[in-house]
């Protein structure tokens, strides 16, 4: 007689943003075994900037790979842009984005938050944090003009300026929200109920972490010191007072007290940037064609996003390789699954924070 | 950016002898199609907590090579392998194709030739 | 006696289903949902069952693997049901357009009887998209009461004999009686 029963879960389900299959085999309650489908958003936008798209537009089409993480993606591929052509970004533009980079970081990490509070019941929590968040979307779109999808970066710099007006504007928001942040550590600390749905659920050990090289919040919640903001010298993270944040326990809880931690330091980070933005040019004229191979890394809301651009000295690309966060953390997320009750899953699965059309590209 | 060049057959040891987990984290598995229907197949690794240590082994192979598989040693490496799979056309021990692609779907998309 | 078509238009849920975009529309329903923008106080509630909902808002261009569920999920639903189309990208293949794995938009597959354009589209926009959806909810609840047969004989295009056309529209005048 068979034992076990096979669940899907997906790939349309209430718990999901996104079309993601994971067909769970259980035993009574216990998950032993999963199988995952990711390619339902593939599009083929790897292909498409190298036969459609000239070298200068596409990195507003990269952005659409993601609308969570747009800014990390344009960034990532405008850098291996300008190391082939030799451009030197002027420090202002370095400095604008960077508070773009940690803008969006804040909100991705707030969204998540959000789904998972809403995954584990706590409706009241979701709409509390999702209401918060619209103070950084307002902002964004005080600073680029639009909500998501802001096409900011450009080659040589960034598209728009910023007044001070605005800087005063965003440094009240900053503060508010700060105070807001506070506050859902508080929460999440102290709130029994959220303990019982958090705490020693989907554990990953440091061990483990490091065998299925898992990357961003996922792994620093087990205590791995892994974030390319520490490992690249491009941008001026170390003097605007990155901080890395670790957690020892590796469950859901550690991973959103990590969460909070780092949009605390983001707001710190963008505070300071607000408090001193260099005088200079936003916008470096380019010359020439990209030629040579280049690779590039930057740290996504999610971790590691990863940029190879070969260019042969014509307008057309010959490859662009996009590794993105969510897509070498699946063999994690199936491991974390194992042994883990059917119930919990929605809520496991939201604390990962997956970006599936990031994965599928 | 550090590449070294290793022959097809030595791939495995030499990834081998190379990586050690608490040391070296494994990015992704990197095709890039060259001319003359060759294909380059890299794998990239990066140092923990080094400034910008990137370590690329890779091979110049033909689309009907096998590609010995790494996931014994890397397991993680499982999901790359698919994709290279997906997008070349080619075939890497132990790994199915259907990632990405369906049976209508452009096949081998990014092989820059017919196979 | 109580009446499900006078509360349907109060209280219309909703089914959302990515169908390859790139979340930022996704994200911008979500906001829809949440207090600035508050969707919810036109009785619209986000639903994950296709049989339960009213209103279909559909986001991104349909990639291959997708294709299936889409209609899948259109077909499972009751009528009258209303399908908008949020973004760019689900209107008309926007920048994915002639992409290898995706069909342009998503009208190739369903009916759409609402357009948001915009890449991402903004939550203004899919309030103002939403609440024209009701309107058509309403119509489309009123034709659906209508005895269609009574009133035309059912037209015939190439041999697939059709009902839709014969229903009488609203505010035509009765020819037979």
């Amino acid at each position: 007689m068979k034992k076990t029963i096979n669940i899907p879960l997906g790939s349309q389900h209430i718990s999901l943003l996104e079309p993601v299959r994971f067909k769970f085999e259980c035993e009574n309650e216990k998950i032993v075994g999963v199988d995952s489908d990711v390619g339902f958003v593939h599009r083929g936008v790897e292909k498409a900037c190298t036969t459609r798209f000239k070298y200068d537009a596409v990195g507003y089409v990269v952005a659409r790979v993601c609308g969570l993480c747009a800014i990390t993606h344009s960034l990532s591929y405008t850098v291996a842009i300008e190391q082939l052509l030799d451009v030197e970004v002027s420090k202002k533009a370095k400095y604008l984005r960077v508070l773009l980079l940690e803008l969006d970081r804040i909100h991705s990490h707030m969204l998540c938050l959000s789904h998972t509070c809403e995954s584990a019941g706590f409706e009241a929590m979701f709409m509390r944090i999702m209401g918060d968040r619209e103070l950084i979307m307002e902002i964004q779109e005080l600073l680029t003009g639009n909500r998501i999808q802001f096409d900011y970066i450009s080659i040589g710099g960034v598209n728009r300026d910023i007044s001070l007006e605005t800087a005063k504007k965003i440094v009240n928001s900053l503060d508010i929200v700060k105070q807001k942040v506070l506050g859902y550590i508080d929460e999440f600390t102290n709130n029994w109920s959220l303990s019982l749905k958090f705490k020693g659920i989907g554990a990953l050990t440091l061990d483990e972490a490091y065998r299925f090289n898992a990357i961003g919040p996922l792994a620093r919640a087990s205590g791995l010191h892994i974030d390319v903001r520490n490992e690249i010298e491009y941008l001026p993270y170390k003097e605007l007072g990155f901080k890395m944040q670790t957690h020892t326990d590796g469950d859901i809880n550690a991973r959103n007290i990590i969460r909070l931690n780092e949009i605390l330091n983001s707001l710190e980070m963008c505070n300071n940037i607000l408090a001193g933005v260099p005088e200079g040019e936003i916008v470096v004229k380019s010359k020439g064609k990209p030629s040579g191979e280049s690779l590039v890394r930057f740290e996504a809301p999610r971790g590691e996003l990863m940029y190879f651009v070969k260019g042969n000295a014509t307008a057309m690309l010959d490859r662009v390789r996009i590794k993105t966060p969510t897509f070498s953390s699946i063999p994690a997320f199936s491991h974390i699954f194992m042994g883990e009750n059917y119930a919990d899953a929605p809520a496991i699965l939201a604390s990962f924070d997956p970006c599936l059309s990031c994965t599928a590209k | 950016m550090r590449k070294i060049k290793v022959a097809l057959e030595n791939i495995v040891d030499e990834i081998k002898d190379f990586y050690d987990y608490k040391l070296w984290h494994f990015l992704t598995i990197n095709g890039v199609a060259l001319e003359d229907n060759k294909l380059e197949v890299q794998w990239i690794f990066s140092k923990y907590e080094a400034l910008d240590d990137v370590m690329v082994y890779y091979v110049e192979c033909d689309y009907k090579d096998l590609i010995p598989s790494v996931v014994e040693i890397i397991p993680s490496a499982i999901i790359s392998q698919r994709e290279i799979i997906d997008m070349f056309g080619v075939k890497v021990e132990g790994s199915e194709k259907g990632l990405y692609l369906d049976e209508d779907s452009l096949q081998a998309p990014l092989s820059g030739c017919s196979i | 006696m109580f009446s499900l078509n006078k509360y349907r238009k109060k209280s219309p849920w909703i089914l959302h289903y990515n169908a390859g975009s790139c979340n930022g529309c996704d994200i911008e329903i979500l906001a829809c949902l949440s207090p600035k923008y508050d969707l919810e106080r036109f009785g619209v509630i986000n639903t994950g069952n296709p049989k339960q909902s009213d209103i279909f808002l559909v986001t991104g261009p349909v990639t291959f693997r997708s294709r299936e569920r889409l209609i899948e999920l259109y077909t499972q639903m009751p009528e009258p049901k209303v399908v908008v189309a949020v973004g760019s990208c689900t209107c008309t293949g926007g920048v994915f357009r002639d992409m290898y794995n995706v069909e342009d938009g998503i009208d190739i597959y369903i009916p759409v009887d609402v357009y948001i354009p915009g890449c991402a589209a903004s939550p203004e926009l899919i309030i103002d998209g939403v609440v024209q959806a009701l309107d058509i909810l309403e119509k489309k609840t009123k034709e659906m009461e209508i005895p269609f047969k009574l009133f035309k004989e059912a037209t015939t295009k190439k041999g697939i004999t059709s009902r839709r056309e014969s229903a009488l529209k609203i505010g035509e005048n009765d020819e037979k009686n």
